[in-house]
């Protein structure tokens, strides 16, 4: 894996080689050219199965981690790319001319974390969440604890903590 | 056929449903098929369909949410869910993935009655997917005694697990607990039935002209198709393609068994359906070799650390397993803290449901098409997690 | 499509005439699988309340509620599971600490009455509501061979017995970083053992601290209630760890070692900085009578509050019992001069070799200072009541001891008879042991009645010290050879109703000998008042055997406070500190409100 990473580096700006095991790696990409990159592994390198396309949410870092993760039947390795988005405006390149089912997940990244991807057929359209209003909901600064207590009623209910009724029955006037 | 179609215009097709010519047409949610929720829109021009929008989110429970929010061992009991008929897979795959990000090795004998557990949920899934298959070409019959059988199977894993359908035995570390004493002889006299009902099954429903009519030539997927959608598992083996994560990427013990890849050449439902049928003998054989070598002896569970404070280490792995679909898979993100940053769970129905049958669907009978989603072994639950 | 394909579907034709699959489950309901997941079942006798089950429940079906029994080591609450929301994953049961906890294999639940509280709608507390599975013996129970608890006790380092016998070098070696984070990890932080605590030490906390490698916070958790960490790190009686909820299936956290650990970890000239002490004097003036744990500990306390404290001890050294009746290979000096060091470093005045009624009146005290708490311990020991007591060579377990602290030249000469079975027997033993004596423990009871520390008695046969058990003393001759001779008589337990200890009587007849060179006494202390004078002396009201006092240490004299071994029953350092703590709130309220 570590020899494709080096051959790679050698036409495209790649960062972060991480070898998880013998047949899974991961590296970094600068997001222009992530799409060259997997148009590049899929016809050039045999990694024609794209297994998924999915978004880790850093808060923290103000960035969404795209993860374009590629299988090769031939050499049965894995290839994670992972491309790192500005949160605040998610723009991504779409892929759905590579792989057909890429612009589904296209339009689930849109729905649930609000990345766009120009071009990609039906992005906007909801596809889960028919008639929400709310922010993405995958987005982690959606709380979903918080949107249940307002939408729903719950049984009511009292949790004793041990220690704390321990202390009530037992030793309060301490 | 051909002039049915209406005109393309900029890649859309344009036509005017007040020409009476075409009717738009809902086709579900309520089970099409018995795979679970899931509504397909249709455009359809006599019995024909010429477009087709697949609409899911009626099962949306947000299982990646909700795994966010939980410490990784409230994440065991929830994962099961995503899938009804085969909940194994998701057990297995979540606590491999956390083992994986942790290092931890699990006892040889947890990895065979993990195997153990896989194979007979493979089996399990496949006979309901044989009901729905042919209760959607209206052969209920054969629905019913599969379904029996596999309520058989399910008493199996009641004795052994203590649940019916969400068996949570696969639990990060090990599994929970042995087989109990005599289940060895009551599984081979199940499975044995099930060998029979399956040889019977060639009769009524393989060799059948009326299944035959209607699922030969129904749905095609050629080699080429395999990668362009992302087709998975039996899908991609029904057109004469050599792949079985079992074999390819062994995980557990299956590197230790001996079985083969099942193929079949055409790539319709019906060699689809073959494909099946055969892998079915393979898993039934795979329980039986699995029951003769396993040991018998030995740690059932590593020692984890306190599953109430476990926090596991900043990286991200992906692993995978062959369910019934093929290929399932899951990405497991941890930022060092008790919750996981980010599970996502690479279902095969994602792309089998959406993308595939969507183009797989113009052209067809309205009356197959039951047919033709069962014959991709959609699973609903795992397109929206 | 050809002629086979249509004949061969009616190959199966015989199945027409087969047993339909299907049951009738009305006319025999079929029961659940013997290890089904069904209802849960709860043996509240064994239940503990700690919440485990609630905790890991991941869909907060667990709702602890309070029921009317408790018992030692249990929250009083129990476990009422909504099944609105129970998914029956069965962690509850896994990981249920006391094992109380399992399922039925019922699966069918029928609730009648729509008119019932929302609250109680297909919820119980399993094993206080009654239900109809509550005998029912199958079920699921937790399997063997897998266990989400760590019941394994981390091993703790200690010197080989041959190692210890040689000095009295400390013979716990303590926990490193790693194997005191992965004991704290064992914690389930269920807060059972903070009732328990008589300082109601925070022990979850710092147990978190600690394995979240926050060693100054831990520091601060542990002064909040305990000035002595260092002290009871090493010889508390930790009765936190009889209730600890692990206890039950495996081995109770390591408590005092945890504790020992967190002081270990800081060095004395940086609890200065971690404790953060901001000090506003009050402008008021406590006497401490006894530096003993008592004293020192309302001594903290008091200080910090702002006020001025005078602490009065009759030896050279502050630390009481700590220093004087605690042997150096459990307790080094340098540990307890760590802990006094930091309370002397708040402005805290000890007067050594000041004894109250010899060298200052205690009227002069009580007229000197707005409050006066005493905490003098039991000092004075016990006589074994048999002829030949006063023989020389018979000596107290505790004149031992102190003799060693002090470092007096100590000769026991080549056979030792131990009378008690108690703590300080077994220190007195082991002491005799390190002085190269050989020693025989004699005591009244079984084994298993011993009062000592079940780990100290387990190390004196560690050291080969002898045990006689059910062994009476008669009486001591003096031999010709200046030996002595130990006369004593087997006794035969006699079990009495209510009682909690069997009580010994002696075999009539029955007289056997010893020949031994000291025998040391070590059946228990007591106090005395005899220093007491003056105005205050004559308000104090005493019950039967001792001042009287409330549960805060408050005599009659609104002035006075009592604590320490003389005050509880327990008479331990824990128990001391935790009075030393409630009455310097005590003199605080009275003080300053």
């Amino acid at each position: 894996m570590k020899k494709l990473y080096d051959i790679l580096s050698l036409q495209f700006e790649l960062a972060d080689f991480e070898s998880k095991r013998s047949d899974l790696a991961f590296c970094k990409v600068k997001a222009s050219q992530a799409i060259s990159l997997l148009t590049h592994l899929r016809d050039i390198h045999g990694y024609t199965h794209l297994v998924m396309l999915t978004c880790v949410d850093w808060l923290e870092d103000k960035q969404f981690q795209l993860t374009y993760l590629l299988h090769n039947y031939a050499t049965k390795t894995d290839l994670g790319i992972l491309v790192f988005i500005d949160r605040d405006h998610p723009v991504m390149d779409s892929l759905h001319h590579l792989w057909k089912q890429g612009r589904v997940y296209q339009r689930e990244l849109h729905e649930m974390f609000g990345i766009d991807f120009p071009g990609s057929p039906g992005v906007e359209e909801p596809m889960i969440l028919e008639g929400w209003q709310g922010p993405p909901p995958m987005r982690r600064d959606f709380d979903t604890k918080a949107y249940s207590d307002e939408t729903y009623s719950h049984r009511p209910r009292v949790q004793n903590e041990p220690e704390q009724h321990m202390k009530e029955q037992l030793y309060s006037e301490d | 056929m051909e002039n049915l179609y209406p005109p393309i215009v900029d890649g859309k097709s344009v036509y005017d449903l007040n020409s009476q010519k075409y009717l738009k047409m809902w086709h579900g949610p309520q089970h099409p098929g018995v795979t679970g929720n899931m509504s397909l829109e249709l455009d359809i021009c006599g019995d024909q369909v010429i477009k087709c929008n697949t609409h899911v989110g009626y099962l949306h429970r947000g299982f990646e949410k909700l795994m966010e929010r939980r410490r990784y061992i409230n994440c065991f009991p929830i994962v099961c869910r995503i899938c009804v008929p085969e909940p194994d897979t998701n057990e297995y795959l979540f606590a491999a993935a956390m083992e994986d990000l942790m290092g931890i090795e699990i006892p040889e004998r947890a990895k065979w009655l993990r195997t153990l557990n896989l194979e007979l949920s493979r089996l399990a899934s496949f006979l309901m997917w044989i009901g729905g298959q042919s209760g959607a070409f209206g052969m209920g019959t054969v629905a019913q005694w599969t379904m029996a059988h596999r309520d058989f199977v399910l008493d199996l894993f009641e004795e052994w697990t203590g649940a019916r359908i969400y068996h949570m035995y696969t639990i990060p570390g090990g599994v929970r607990g042995d087989l109990p004493e005599g289940w060895d002889k009551r599984a081979e006299k199940t499975i044995a039935a099930v060998h029979k009902l399956l040889d019977e099954i060639n009769y009524v429903m393989l060799n059948n002209a009326i299944f035959k009519q209607r699922a030969v030539g129904l749905g095609v997927i050629t080699p080429e198709m395999v990668d362009a959608y992302g087709v998975v598992g039996p899908n991609a083996r029904c057109c004469g393609l050599q792949r079985d994560i079992r074999k390819d990427q062994p995980y557990l013990i299956y590197d230790q068994l001996d079985f083969i890849i099942e193929t079949e050449t055409a790539g319709d439902a019906y060699s689809r359906t073959v494909v099946r049928w055969k892998e079915m003998y393979q898993s039934i054989a795979l329980i039986r070799q699995i029951l003769a070598k396993m040991p018998r002896s030995g740690a059932l569970h590593a020692t984890l650390p306190n599953v109430l404070h476990l926090k596991i280490p900043k990286g991200q792995t992906y692993l995978r397993a062959e369910s019934t679909r093929g290929e399932y898979g899951y990405f497991m993100v941890s930022d060092g803290s008790a919750f996981p940053r980010k599970v996502t769970v690479r279902g095969p129905s994602y792309t089998h449901a959406m993308a595939l049958l969507e183009d797989l669907a113009v052209g067809v009978n309205i009356a197959d098409l039951p047919g033709l989603m069962v014959s991709l072994h959609t699973y609903p639950p795992e397109i929206e997690r | 499509m050809n002629l086979r394909d249509i004949l061969s579907p009616f190959f199966v034709w015989k199945r027409a005439f087969e047993k339909p699959y299907s049951i009738n489950t009305l006319s025999a309901p079929r029961p659940g699988a013997p290890a089904y997941r069904g209802f849960h079942k709860n043996d509240v006798s064994k239940c503990i309340g700690c919440g485990t089950c609630a905790e890991i429940c991941q869909n907060v079906s667990i709702e602890m509620v309070p029921v009317a029994t408790a018992k030692d080591g249990d929250s009083g609450l129990r476990p009422k599971i909504d099944y609105g929301r129970c998914c029956w994953c069965a962690l509850c049961v896994d990981i249920c600490p006391s094992g109380s906890l399992t399922m039925s294999n019922a699966y069918t639940w029928v609730e009648e009455g729509l008119d019932k509280d929302v609250r109680d709608t297909f919820c119980y507390t399993p094993g206080v509501d009654s239900k109809p599975w509550d005998n029912e013996p199958l079920g699921y129970k937790k399997p063997d061979g897998y266990e989400l608890l760590l019941l394994d006790r981390i091993p703790m380092p200690h010197l080989s017995p041959e190692e210890r016998l040689s000095s009295f070098v400390e013979l716990v070696k303590g926990y490193s970083r790693e194997l005191a984070i992965r004991e704290a990890d064992r914690c389930i932080q269920c807060g059972i053992c903070t009732a328990t605590c008589p300082a109601h030490m925070n022990i979850p906390a710092y147990i978190k601290a600690i394995r979240e490698d926050n060693i100054a916070a831990g520091l601060q958790i542990l002064y909040d209630t305990n000035p002595l960490p260092g002290v009871c790190g090493r010889i508390c009686t930790r009765l936190c760890e009889d209730v600890c909820a692990l206890s039950h299936r495996g081995d109770a956290i390591s408590i005092r070692w945890l504790k020992r650990y967190l002081t270990d970890c800081v060095e004395a000239e940086d609890y200065k900085d971690i404790l953060k002490t901001e000090i506003k004097p009050l402008g008021k003036k406590v006497g401490i009578i006894g530096s003993g744990p008592g004293g020192l500990s309302a001594a903290y306390y008091l200080a910090n509050m702002g006020y001025e404290v005078d602490i009065f001890e009759k030896t050279a050294a502050a630390g009481g019992m700590l220093r004087y009746g605690i042997p150096e290979y459990r307790l080094p000096y340098d540990k307890i001069d760590k802990d006094i060091d930091f309370i002397t470093s708040l402005g805290v005045k000890i007067h050594y070799n000041t004894c109250v009624g010899k060298d200052i009146s205690f009227d002069d005290i009580y007229k000197r200072y707005d409050a006066v708490f005493i905490s003098t311990g039991l000092f004075e020991p016990y006589f074994i009541g048999i002829k030949g007591e006063d023989n020389e060579g018979v000596i107290s377990g505790l004149k031992l001891l102190s003799d060693v602290t002090e470092g007096k030249e100590v000769s026991l000469g080549k056979h030792v008879v131990v009378v008690g079975g108690g703590n300080v027997a077994m220190d007195a033993a082991r002491t005799a042991r390190r002085l190269g004596s050989e020693v025989t423990i004699l005591y009244r009871r079984r084994d298993e009645d011993m009062p000592a520390d079940r780990e100290e008695i387990d190390e004196a046969y560690e050291e080969n010290v002898t045990f006689i058990t059910q062994a009476i003393p008669l009486e001591i001759n003096k031999l010709a050879d200046n030996r002595l001779e130990f006369i004593w008589g087997k006794a035969e337990m006699h079990f009495e109703e209510g009682a909690k200890r069997p009580q010994p009587v002696l075999i009539e007849g029955s007289r056997e000998t010893l020949v031994a060179d000291t025998i040391i006494a070590a059946i228990g202390q007591g106090m005395n008042f005899a220093w007491m004078d003056g105005e205050a002396f004559a308000n104090i009201k005493f019950g039967k055997w001792n001042i009287d006092a409330d549960r805060w240490g408050r005599s009659s004299d609104q002035k006075i406070f009592i604590g320490g071994d003389m005050f509880n029953r327990t008479a331990d350092a824990i128990t001391a500190i935790a009075d030393g703590h409630r009455s310097a709130r005590a003199i605080d309220k009275l003080l300053n409100q």
